[in-house]
C-alpha cells in the first residue's frame, strides 16, 4: 500500500493527464463526429464519400498505429505539436469515427415522417438537419455514446506508448522504482472503473431525463 | 463499393500466399546468402567444442546438449548487439554471436532458439527454466545475483549522451537538470537520469530508432543510452552528435539459473578460452567493432564485479 | 435514409451540390497535396527509402508479422467467445449467485484498459512466479478484456429473440436450458454474427499490444523491421495500409452479413467497443 502513498503525487499527475486526454479528445470527436454526421447524410456525393471514407479508415487501423504515425510522421510534413496535443488530436479523429457511426444509426432511427414534415415546412437541409433530426438523433443514441466515452477513456492509456506520462504511464514508472505490481496496477485500473463509472452515471441520468415517449 | 471488392480481393490474395509461405519456408534454404552471414559462419567454424569429459553426467551442459538446442534469452531488436535480420531471419551482432559460440561449445553446433524476453522477466525465465542462459544487456547487480546466477561479465558498457549538433550546454549527465531527456522506455537509462539530474523531465519511446527521431525532431534536448548503440546512430545519422565519455559502467553477465554453480564454473571456462584464442575480440570486430574505431577494449576480468 | 433529408434537387439546389461538390473536393486534395509536398520536400519520398518495401524479404517478414497477428486474434477471439457466451448465460440466469458475479465481471473488466490488463500479465504475474510464454501474455489479456465484450453481444442478441419463442420452447416441455439450446441460442447467434464480426477487427486490432509485449505480430515486427533499416515512417506507413486492408476486409464482411438480415431482428447493438 506505500508504494501508492508514497507515489501520491507522481499518480495524481497523471490522473490530471488522462482525464485532460478523456475530456479534450471526446470534446473533440464529438465535434468532429457530428461534421461527419452532417456530410454523410448530406445531397452532396463527394461529402458522402469523404464522410465515409473518414469512417472507414479511422474504424479499421490501430489506434497505437495512427500514434506512432502522427507522432513520428506529422513533423515531417511541418506539423509539430506537443506529444499531448499531438495525442488528444489523435484520439479526437479516431474516436470521432465511432461517434459518426453511432450519430448516424440514431438519424437512421428518426422516423421518415420527421424529414419529410421538415420539408413540408420548407427548412432547408441545414436547418431539419440542426432543429429536428439532429436533437432526436442524439437522445436515442446517448447510451452508444457513453459506450464511446468509456472506450475512449480506456483507450487514452495507449498514449503512454508515444510518451505521454498519463495515469497508466505513471503507474508503470512508479512500480519500475517500486517493484509492487499488484498494488500499483490495481490502483490505477480502479481509478478508470471509476472514471467509467462516474459516465455510466450521466448518461443514466441524461437518458431517463431526455428519453422520448413514442 | 467496387473499390472495397478489390481491397477484399487484395487481403484474399494476400492470405494466400502468407499461408503458402508460412508452409514452405521454415528453413531458410530459399534466401540466398548475404555477406555478413559467411562472415559469422567462418567465426563460428573456428569456435571451440569443449571436450566431452567437461559435459558431465547429470549436468545443464549435458540436458542442453542431448536437446541439440540452446535456448537463449534475448532481443530482436537491439542492433549491434542483437538485431533480427529480416532478410536471413538471422539474429545478429555481438550477443547473439555469443550465444551461437556457447551453443557451438556444448552441443557441437551453433544452434540456438531466441526467446525474445522483456527485461523485467528475465529473472522468473531463468528460474522456471524456459531459458538456458540470458545474452541481453544484462547488468550484474548484488540484488539480481539473489535471484539469478551471473557468468562473466563478459563485456562492459555504459550510458552516454547524444544531441543535436550545434546544441550547447550539454556535456554531461548534470547538465540535464531542467532539460527534456529523450529515453528508451523501460531501459536502466531512466533511473540513471533520476539519479544523476532528478530536475530532468523524461519522455520514454517504445525503440531506439524512434528516440533518434524524437531527437532530431527536438522532442528533447538530449538522448540517454547506451554508448555503442548512439555511436552508431551518430554515424549513420551526421545530425546528431556524441558528447563526453560514458557515465555509467555496466557490466554485462551471462544470466544462468541461481544456484547452478556448475554450469556458471562451465560457462567462466568457456569465456576464458575464446578470450585466450582471439575468438571474443574477432566476434566485438564484426559487431560493435563495425561502428566503434580501434582495436577490440580488453575484456573485464571474469568475477570482477559484486554479484558475478 | 438517402431521401430523409433532402427532395429530388431543383435547380437551384442542384448548382448549390455542383459548387458544394467543387469546394469539398478542391479542399481535400489541396490538403492531401500539400501534405505530400511536405513530406517530399523532407526527403521523405526518396526511392532510398521506399526501396526496401519493393523487396521480398521485407514483405515475407511483414506478412510473417501478419500471420502472426491474425494467430493471436483468431486464439484471443475463441477464448473470448466461449467466456462470453458462458458470461451471457450466467447473467441472464435465474439463479442469483451466477448472475452477480457474471454481471460483475462484464461491468468490471468493460472498464479496465486491456494495456493496465497487459502490463499486469507482463510485470506482476512473473514477480509471483508466473511467467507465460510470449503469445500467451498478449492472448491472456485480450480473452479477458474481449469476453466481456462479447458477453453483452451475445446477452443483446438473445434478448432480441421474441419472448414467445421462449414461451413456446417451455410449453411443448422442453427443460430450461433445452430451450436455450435448441430456441433462443440459433436464432440469437444467426443476429449477433455482423457484432461478433466487428468485435473481432476490434481484438484484431487490439494486439496491435504485441507491441508492448514483444510478442512479433504485425505492428512489433514493424518496430524490429525499423530498428533495422532506420526507416521509421516508410515502415509504419506500410504497416498501416496492410491493418487497413485486412480490416476493411472484415469490415465489409460484417455488413454484408447485415445487409442480409431482415431489419426487425436487429438486436439493438450496445456500442461496446470504439
Amino acid at each position: 500500500m506505500s508504494a501508492i502513498l508514497d507515489h501520491l503525487p507522481e499518480f495524481w499527475e497523471g490522473l490530471i493527464v488522462t482525464l485532460q486526454l478523456t475530456a479534450a479528445s471526446f470534446l473533440g470527436a464529438a465535434v468532429v463526429g457530428l461534421v461527419i454526421t452532417a456530410m454523410r447524410v448530406s445531397p452532396v456525393g463527394v461529402l458522402r464519400g469523404i464522410g465515409t471514407a473518414y469512417v472507414e479508415t479511422f474504424q479499421n487501423l490501430p489506434l497505437l498505429v495512427l500514434l506512432v504515425l502522427a507522432v513520428f510522421g506529422l513533423p515531417e510534413i511541418g506539423i509539430k505539436a506537443d506529444l499531448l496535443v499531438t495525442a488528444i488530436v489523435v484520439i479526437a479523429l479516431y474516436e470521432a469515427a465511432y461517434i459518426a457511426e453511432a450519430l448516424r444509426s440514431g438519424v437512421n432511427a428518426v422516423s421518415a415522417g420527421q424529414g419529410e414534415a421538415a420539408r413540408a415546412l420548407g427548412l432547408t437541409f441545414g436547418q431539419s438537419l440542426r432543429h429536428v433530426i439532429l436533437p432526436q438523433a442524439l437522445r436515442t443514441v446517448i447510451q452508444p455514446l457513453g459506450n464511446i466515452f468509456i472506450a475512449l477513456t480506456m483507450n487514452t492509456s495507449l498514449a503512454a506508448a508515444i510518451g505521454v506520462v498519463d495515469l497508466t504511464a505513471a503507474a508503470n514508472r512508479v512500480n519500475l522504482m517500486e517493484a509492487q505490481p499488484i498494488p500499483i496496477f490495481v490502483g490505477a485500473g480502479l481509478a478508470y472503473a471509476l472514471i467509467a463509472a462516474c459516465a455510466g452515471f450521466v448518461t443514466g441520468r441524461l437518458e431517463r431525463r431526455l428519453v422520448m415517449v413514442r | 463499393m467496387v473499390s472495397m471488392k478489390r481491397m477484399a480481393a487484395v487481403a484474399a490474395v494476400a492470405m494466400v500466399g502468407l499461408s503458402a509461405c508460412s508452409g514452405t519456408d521454415s528453413g531458410s534454404s530459399a534466401v540466398p546468402g548475404v555477406p555478413g552471414e559467411t562472415k559469422g559462419g567462418d567465426l563460428l567454424a573456428k569456435a571451440p567444442v569443449a571436450a566431452a569429459a567437461d559435459i558431465l553426467p547429470g549436468s545443464t551442459m549435458e540436458k542442453i546438449k542431448q536437446r541439440g538446442e540452446l535456448i537463449v534469452g534475448g532481443s530482436l531488436d537491439a542492433p549491434l548487439l542483437s538485431q533480427q535480420n529480416p532478410t536471413t531471419g538471422e539474429v545478429e551482432g555481438f550477443d547473439a554471436d555469443m550465444g551461437k559460440a556457447l551453443a557451438k561449445y556444448i552441443i557441437g553446433e551453433p544452434k540456438v532458439k531466441i526467446v525474445n524476453s522483456a527485461s523485467e522477466t528475465r529473472e522468473a525465465l531463468l528460474s522456471n527454466g524456459t531459458v538456458d542462459v540470458v545474452f541481453q544487456t544484462y547488468t550484474i547487480t548484488p540484488e539480481r545475483a539473489k535471484q539469478v546466477a551471473f557468468a562473466g561479465p563478459y563485456y562492459s558498457s555504459g550510458l552516454s549522451l547524444a544531441v543535436r549538433k550545434g546544441t550547447a550546454g550539454i556535456a554531461k549527465p548534470e547538465d540535464l537538470n531542467g532539460k527534456t531527456v529523450i529515453a528508451g522506455a523501460n531501459t536502466p537509462a531512466i533511473p540513471a537520469i533520476k539519479k544523476l539530474a532528478p530536475q530532468a523531465k523524461i519522455v520514454t519511446f517504445g525503440s531506439d530508432p524512434e528516440c533518434m527521431q524524437a531527437l532530431k525532431q527536438e522532442r528533447g534536448d538530449a538522448y540517454v543510452q547506451d554508448e555503442t548503440l548512439l555511436v552508431a546512430n551518430a554515424q549513420k545519422d551526421p545530425s546528431v552528435q556524441v558528447v563526453g565519455q560514458p557515465f555509467t559502467s555496466d557490466p554485462y553477465g551471462i544470466g544462468l539459473k541461481h544456484g547452478d554453480e556448475q554450469f556458471k564454473k562451465f560457462v567462466n571456462d568457456w569465456l576464458k578460452k575464446i578470450q585466450g584464442d582471439g575468438l571474443w575480440q574477432q566476434t566485438w570486430k564484426n559487431s560493435i567493432g563495425t561502428v566503434v574505431q580501434g582495436e577490440a577494449p580488453t575484456p573485464p576480468q571474469i568475477g570482477s564485479v559484486p554479484g558475478s | 435514409m438517402s431521401n430523409l433529408l433532402f427532395d429530388e434537387p431543383g435547380p437551384r439546389a442542384r448548382r448549390r451540390i455542383r459548387v458544394a461538390t467543387v469546394v469539398g473536393a478542391v479542399a481535400v486534395l489541396g490538403l492531401l497535396a500539400l501534405a505530400v509536398r511536405q513530406f517530399a520536400a523532407n526527403g521523405q519520398l526518396d526511392a532510398a527509402r521506399w526501396q526496401p518495401y519493393a523487396t521480398w524479404p521485407m514483405w515475407r517478414y511483414l506478412l510473417d508479422g501478419l500471420w502472426s497477428t491474425v494467430l493471436a486474434a483468431v486464439v484471443s477471439a475463441a477464448i473470448a467467445m466461449a467466456a462470453g457466451l458462458a458470461l451471457a448465460l450466467g447473467r441472464l440466469s435465474r439463479r442469483r449467485w451466477v448472475r452477480l458475479p457474471a454481471a460483475a465481471y462484464v461491468e468490471v473488466v468493460r472498464t479496465v484498459p486491456a494495456l493496465l490488463l497487459v502490463y499486469v500479465v507482463l510485470f506482476a504475474l512473473p514477480r509471483y512466479g508466473l511467467d507465460l510464454p510470449l503469445f500467451w501474455k498478449l492472448v491472456v489479456p485480450l480473452a479477458i478484456s474481449n469476453a466481456a465484450a462479447f458477453a453483452e453481444i451475445f446477452r443483446a442478441g438473445i434478448l432480441s429473440v421474441e419472448r414467445g419463442q421462449n414461451e413456446a420452447g417451455l410449453a411443448v416441455g422442453l427443460t430450461h436450458g433445452q430451450t436455450m439450446r435448441m430456441i433462443v441460442l440459433p436464432q440469437a447467434a444467426r443476429r449477433v454474427l455482423p457484432s461478433i464480426v466487428s468485435q473481432s477487427v476490434g481484438l484484431l486490432k487490439d494486439t496491435s499490444l504485441g507491441f508492448v509485449v514483444s510478442y512479433a505480430e504485425l505492428l512489433y515486427s514493424g518496430k524490429v523491421l525499423a530498428t533495422y533499416n532506420g526507416l521509421l515512417i516508410q515502415t509504419y506507413i506500410i504497416v498501416a495500409l496492410v491493418y487497413l486492408v485486412v480490416n476493411a476486409s472484415l469490415s465489409k464482411l460484417a455488413r454484408t452479413l447485415e445487409a442480409r438480415q431482415p431489419r426487425a431482428h436487429r438486436p439493438r447493438r450496445r456500442l461496446a467497443r470504439a
